[in-house]
Order: structure tokens, then sequence, then C-alpha cells
């Protein structure tokens, strides 16, 4: 062999042009093996420009340029047509730049590149499709902010995603993703799909291909191995649909079972052109076809959550007899704060200021604790640093229910301390826009917080939503508002049956009825004492309103700069307190 | 001789008004014992200490020194140094405090009330209001205010309900301040025959009473205070007969 036959084969050697060079085609090549051993992943990779603009699929162009070469054979399919004008333009492009055959025959080919369509023959081991992508992040309608995005990702924490599918099937009885539907894959990342319809998505799961998809505005690539397990995200008690209208065929194979798509004039196509040609030719190989047509997943309106006939019950279906709190080996309680401090650090010219300094406390099942003292006292502070808000500078935080009480929970990261503030330790802030979300419905925000604690039943959720709205008098009929449009007592009332809604065991209350006025403010107050006089659950209650205090507490501590100065029983607080600061307290609350 | 249910010795307790700078005595060396069943009354001129002397041993007023000892179930404890979770707990449950002035959550109706001390010591949701029904009966509170807010009832209604309250399945000790001192005649019968009937069902009881034709009737013995010191005790006839005839005929 001479070097000339070597350079023959390489592609330096010829005048074809060059889109991408070497070391871009490494870098695609790179993100690509990423993502296959990170099966729905994003991998961001340096998308270069690319001879078509941004959104005609210069994703899905670099990858097949960077995986393609001399001896493959290239499909390029839009919208299903390999006739489409932008098909044919990135098809010639394909082929002028690898030196590579083209083919419409699917059977024939190896690399697919499509848009919206997954081809109706079935692709097998030695073939790759790639998918030109318009949306890569499927957290993009429910999240806005991206590093917000990535976060969930690395946890895996997509309760957001299911929030959307509930607020979907409370509106609209279906949901209403169709290109883009949010899939589980590989038991692991939430990935888009997009730009597939319903129908190909089950047809993704398990299949035998390596499937790539790339979106170059994102800078993103991801993929999905062959033989993946690819879940449509759906409630275990509401089935995933894919479009299919009974007795509908296409006009012309007269083919049932495959992706139709409905004519100007109420009649139906089918979608791949290649596949609607072939069966006109009696070229098909129909049991071949049919292991992959998605029969299962067919629109069954007697299933739908409209159709299903169940009642919400309301607050009869609230048991909480059971809940027991829980204790650490030996001790009496469920939260304990030891020589909590935290100093704001000073900066340009002002000093350091000691916010909470020394502050040690515990509570037990059953127990309400109050923290009370006037604005910038620490009472808030102390508040944040327990439930994680605020990094304190020093000192132990203790759950029972955390490693029977021996971790200090300030030594956690984040995402173990936000998922104590899923299940075990709840907060109810002074103003309800912190702890709900005002553009979904008050049954939504509760649906989040299950969501996150792991419930996948819509009914299940829907009920126990609507007992906890029963229990703090939000009329049922409202389940579905968005909470927006409530009045502010109703709001904290919402906040409130979300802060119960995963039964914890800690509950802080952050100045429950500081924004309300005061006979909204008597009744929420009624509520909490109620609901804190049924359930063995430890409270602290934070407040400069001795009122509140008064209410809710069997003891309490009152703070003034940062330090604990006076503790007792709440009436003996009242009635007998015995430092200065206190007793100027009490005094101006006329109590 | 009586089982003892509390030993009160050597309590003190001064008020510190910072505002004011000043310092008040309150209690001196306060002591004295009560035995179960037995009805202990308090008596002596105002601001003799009779209060301050039911609210230490409650802890709604924190004693500067001595001790309370409470016989319990799980034997006797000391009350003035127990930590506040398990005073919380005790409260209630081992032994209830009847103030002058009833003082209920807002928008809290008697039922609610009455039945919320029940729970606490210890009925189920069902047999707690069971008992509450019965004791605002046995009080007279007319059943068509059980659920109204206790803000709207009058002085001599509020006072039943607390009553009520503090009978409820009653303690093994109960400390009744001025019990009474609202109530109509008629009512009046009534408060005193169900404080009577705590005789039966073997609570101790310490009151404070004004009236001495009260304490004649109900107290096994009676402590005399004056400036926050007990000056007599003894069986009520004696007692009050030399050291109270001047002050009840002034209130006559």
């Amino acid at each position: 062999m001479t070097i000339q036959d070597l350079l023959d084969r390489t592609d330096q050697n010829d005048d074809r042009p060059v889109v991408l060079d070497e070391q871009g085609k490494r870098e695609v090549r790179r993100a690509v093996l990423s993502g296959i051993c990170i099966p729905g992943y994003q991998v961001p990779f340096g998308s270069r420009e690319m001879p078509v603009a941004r959104g005609w699929g210069s994703g899905g162009l670099q990858v097949t340029v960077a995986i393609g070469g001399r001896d493959d054979t290239i499909k390029v399919i839009d919208q299903g047509d390999d006739e489409g004008v932008n098909a044919v333009n990135l098809r010639r492009l394909i082929a002028g730049t690898l030196g590579a055959r083209t083919t419409a025959d699917t059977r024939e080919c190896t690399i697919t590149q499509s848009r919206h369509r997954i081809p109706e023959e079935r692709l097998h081991s030695d073939q790759v499709l790639v998918l030109q992508v318009p949306v890569s992040e499927p957290l993009r309608p429910v999240e806005k902010s991206i590093p917000e995005c990535d976060r969930m990702h690395a946890e895996a924490e997509y309760a957001k995603i299911w929030v959307a599918m509930y607020e979907d099937l409370v509106t609209g009885g279906v949901v209403n993703a169709s290109s883009g539907y949010p899939v589980l894959v590989n038991d692991r990342y939430l990935m888009s799909p997009s730009p597939i319809p319903r129908w190909d998505v089950p047809r993704l799961s398990g299949a035998e291909q390596l499937t790539v998809l790339a979106h170059g505005r994102d800078k993103k690539i991801y993929a999905v191995p062959p033989h993946t397990t690819v879940v449509p995200v759906t409630f275990d008690d509401v089935p995933f649909e894919v479009e299919y209208a009974a007795g509908a065929r296409c006009e012309l194979c007269g083919s049932q079972d495959v992706y139709l798509v409905e004519t100007r004039d109420g009649g139906y196509l089918c979608s791949d052109t290649e596949w609607c040609a072939r069966v006109r030719d009696g070229d098909i190989d129909p049991i071949r076809h049919e292991l992959q047509v998605p029969r299962s997943h067919y629109p069954d309106p007697g299933r739908r959550v409209r159709n299903a006939g169940i009642e919400l019950v309301g607050r009869s279906g609230l048991d909480h007899t059971e809940a027991v709190g829980r204790t650490a080996p030996g001790q009496e309680w469920s939260l304990a704060v030891e020589h909590l401090t935290k100093v704001f650090g000073g900066r340009l010219g002002s000093s350091a200021v000691r916010a909470v300094d020394d502050v040690t406390f515990d509570v037990a099942p059953g127990e309400a604790l109050g923290i009370i003292g006037e604005s910038g006292s620490g009472k808030s502070t102390v508040m944040r640093c327990i439930v994680g808000e605020e990094h304190a500078t020093s000192g132990v935080v203790r759950l029972a229910a955390v490693d029977e009480g021996r971790t200090n929970v300030l030594d956690l990261d984040d995402s173990r301390r936000r998922a104590l503030r899923i299940g075990l330790m709840s907060v109810v802030h002074q103003d309800p826009a912190a702890g709900l979300d005002l553009r979904i419905s008050a049954g939504g925000n509760i649906a989040e917080r299950l969501t996150a604690a792991g419930w996948r039943s819509f009914w299940d959720i829907r009920q126990r939503a609507a007992a906890l709205l029963d229990r703090v008098e939000v009329p049922l009929d409202r389940i579905d508002d968005v909470v927006g449009q409530f009045s502010g007592g109703m709001r904290q009332r919402v906040q409130i049956a979300k802060a119960l809604a995963s039964e914890p065991e800690v509950l802080l209350l952050d100045e429950p009825t500081t924004g309300l006025d005061a006979s909204v403010a008597a009744g929420v107050l009624d509520l909490l004492r109620e609901l804190i006089a049924e359930r063995e659950i430890a409270v602290v209650v934070v407040s400069h309103d001795f009122q509140v205090i008064r209410a809710l507490t069997d003891r309490a501590l009152v703070m003034h700069r940062g330090t604990v100065i006076e503790e007792g029983l709440t009436d003996q607080l009242l009635a007998d307190p015995h430092r200065a600061y206190t007793q100027r307290l009490v005094a101006a609350a006329h109590v | 001789m009586r089982e003892q249910i509390l030993r009160v010795d050597h309590l003190s307790k001064a008020f510190v008004m910072h505002a004011i700078d000043r310092r008040v005595e309150s209690l001196r060396e306060v002591s004295f014992t009560v035995g179960r069943g037995e009805h202990l009354a308090l008596a002596g001129a105002s601001g003799a200490g009779k209060s301050s002397l039911l609210r230490c041993i409650h802890r709604t007023y924190l004693p500067d020194s001595g001790r309370v000892t409470l016989t319990t179930d799980a034997g006797p404890i000391e009350l003035t140094s127990l930590s506040d979770r398990h005073m919380a707990r005790l409260r209630g449950r081992d032994f209830g405090y009847v103030s002058q002035f009833l003082q209920a959550p807002p928008r809290m109706g008697p039922l609610e009330l009455v039945t919320g001390a029940a729970r606490r010591r210890g009925l189920g949701p069902r047999a707690a209001a069971d008992a509450a029904a019965e004791a605002l009966g046995l009080l007279g509170v007319d059943e068509l205010l059980w659920d109204v807010d206790c803000a709207v009832l009058s002085g001599g209604e509020r006072q039943r309900v607390n009553l009520a309250a503090g009978t409820v399945s009653p303690p093994q000790l109960l400390l009744l301040d001025e019990p009474v001192s609202a109530l109509d005649p008629a009512n009046r019968e009534r408060a005193l025959q169900r404080i009577e009937q705590l005789r039966a069902q073997d609570v101790s009881v310490v009151a404070v009473y004004h009236d001495m034709q009260i304490i004649r009737r109900l107290a096994d013995r009676v402590l005399v205070m004056e400036n926050g010191r007990v000056i007599a005790e003894g069986d009520p006839t004696d007692v009050l007969g030399r050291h109270i005839t001047a002050l009840e005929e002034v209130a006559l």
C-alpha cells in the first residue's frame, strides 16, 4: 500500500466541501459517546456554524456529518417525507460532504436523519437514527431558570413536570403535550423526545437502533442507546395515549395502524411517504411492522379522567390518627437546636452582625414552641437556618428522623436538606407566595408536594388534595382555581394544607398570620390550633405577636439581639416576665 | 391520716418591676400540705397573696424559692424545678387550675373548650364530648350557647364554662380561684354542689373564696393569709371565728 492509497482513504485528499472540520467532528463524536453512556442526559457540545440556519436541523446535521463516512447510506426525512424541500437540501449537503450514497428506502440506509418522525419501517441494530431537536430541555415549560433545570436533572427531582401533567388533566381532561411528550429514559433522566409525535414515543423504548438527538442552538446532544427503556411520564391511573382515530385510514394506501395526518378536507394520509408508497407496491413486512404498533396506547375515552366517575370525598378521607411523632432514642425531642449562631459578615465598611448568637432549644412531638421577639431580634434567621434557606455560621441542628438524631443536619448538602423539606419538615411562610406557586391551582400546589414525595396516582393525589383543602376550609369547588385568584387568608390556608400534605414530623410557622387582617387572622389561627392539636407533630412558631404565641404554644423563648434572654411556659412568660426587656414587650402588647 | 397529694414548703415569690424599679413581695415562706380528697380553702383580704399562691403552684408565676411537691401516679414530683415541657404535660392532666377569669382562645365555643380539657385528661374524642356536655349541663350552661364564641358570653356564663372545663373528668388536684364570685344565687348553688361532688370523686381542692359561708360549708381546713404569709390554719369554724370576723363583718 502506498501513501497515496492511504491518503485516498481519508477525507483530506479530495475536493469535497468541508462543513465540519476534524476537530469539530471529534468533539461531536465525543458528545455522542457521552450521551450513549448516560442515556437521556443532555451533553453540551460546541455547536459549530453550519451552512443551514439554526433551527433548520443544524444539530442533526453536525451529528450525521461527524459519525457518517463514505461507506454510509443516508436517508433524510422531514415530517415523514423524503421529498420535503428541507430534506432534499440536507440530503444533498450530507451526501456531497461525506461522499456517501443516499436512499429513500429505510431498509437500506445506515443513518436516518429525521425531523418529526421515526420511520414506520422498524429500524434494526445496524442503523442509527439522528433526530433534529427544536426543544431539548423537557423542563423548559415549567422552569425558566437553566441552573434550576440542571439541578432538577442532577437530583432527578421532577415534581414540577408531574404538576404540569396534573394541571393539564384537571383543566383539559387529557395531557396536552403533543410533540415533545416528556419521557423518563432508563428510569433516570427526564428527556424531551421532541420532535416525534406521541405515536412514536413507545416505539423508542427497547428499540434496536441507536437514537441520537441533537440541538444545534442549545448546543446539546443526547442519546437513547439500543434496548433502553423509554417511559412516557404519566400517572399510574391515567393511561398514556397515542394519536389514533378509530376507523381512520390512509386515502392512498388504506393503512390504519400507522401515524396518519389529517388533510384539509377531513381525510387522512400516511405521514411516512416511503411507507405509503411501499404499501401500495406490496413491498412491506406486516408482521415486522405490527411489532411496533403502539396498540396498547390507543385512546380509551372510558378510562379518561373526566369519565372516571370518581367523586371527591373531602376531609373524611383524612386519617392521621396513626401518625406518631418520632423522637431520638433516649431523648424527648423531634427537633433539637444547639448553639446555633449566624454571623452576617461585614463588607463595604459595615460591620459584621451576630444575627443569631448561641441559640439552643428542642421540641417534642405534640409540643408547640414559640419564639417571640421584635423585628430584627433574629427569630426569623433561626427559622431560616433550620430550614436551610440560610447557612448557619456554627451550631448543630438535629432531627430525630434523620439518623436517629446523630447527624448534624447543617452538615448535609443542599439536596439532602431540600429532600428533608419535602417529607419531614414543612414551613408555612408569612407570604403565601413564598410557599406556593400562584400560577397553578390549589390542588396543583398540593400535588407538587405529593409528587415530590413520590405519589404517582392521579386520583390518590386529587383525593388527598381535596381532603386537605376541605380540612383547611377551602371550598372543594375551588380546588382547580388558580391560587393567584384567592384572597390572602385563603392563600394562607392553601399553604397550610400544602405544608401538611406529606404529614411532616416538624412544622415551622413563620409569622403565619401577620399579613392578614384581624378577623381572617383569627380564623387561620383557629385552624392552626386545631391542626396542631390533632397531630403528634413538633411545632415551632415564630412571631412578634403575643396573641399568636399564646394561642398556639405551650412554651416560648424570648429573643433579643440574637440571643435567647428568657424562656418559660407561655402563660408564665406573659403573666410573670422576669427580664426588663420582656416586661416592656409584654406591657407594650397589652396582653 | 389522709394520703398527701400536695406539699408546699417555704414558697416565696417577689415581683421585680424593672420599669419602676420596684420589688413587691408577694409570698413569704408559705408552707402547707393537702391530703387526698381534702378541700383546703384560702382566706384573707385582697392582696394577701391567695391567688399568687395558686399561680405559683400552677407555675403561671415562677416561684423564687421553696418547693412544691405533687404526688402523682408515677410518684412525687417537685414542680418548681420541673422542666417547662414536663410541666406543660402535667398541667391539665394531673392537676387543674381554674382562673378567676376565663381565658379562651379566640372563636372557641364552650363545648369545644371543655371537650379540649377533657381530651387533655386522657378521654377519647367521643367520651370527651359526652363528658363536656355533662359538665356544662351540670353547671346550667344553656345548650344554645355551647357553640358560640366564648367572648360573647356574660361574666357568669364564662365563669361556669371555666368551672366546667376545670371539673370535667377532674384530675386528682384542682386549684380554684374564686370559682363562684360572679354567679347569681341559683347558679351559684349549682356550682357549689358541683364542687361538693368533687369530694366524692376523691379530688383534692385548693380554693380561694371571699365568702366565709362557702368556706364553712365546703372546706375541711382553711389557711388565713395576710401580707404574703400564712397567719392561721385549721378547722374553718375555729380559725374563721378568731381571725376573720372583723373582715367578714365589713364585707357583710
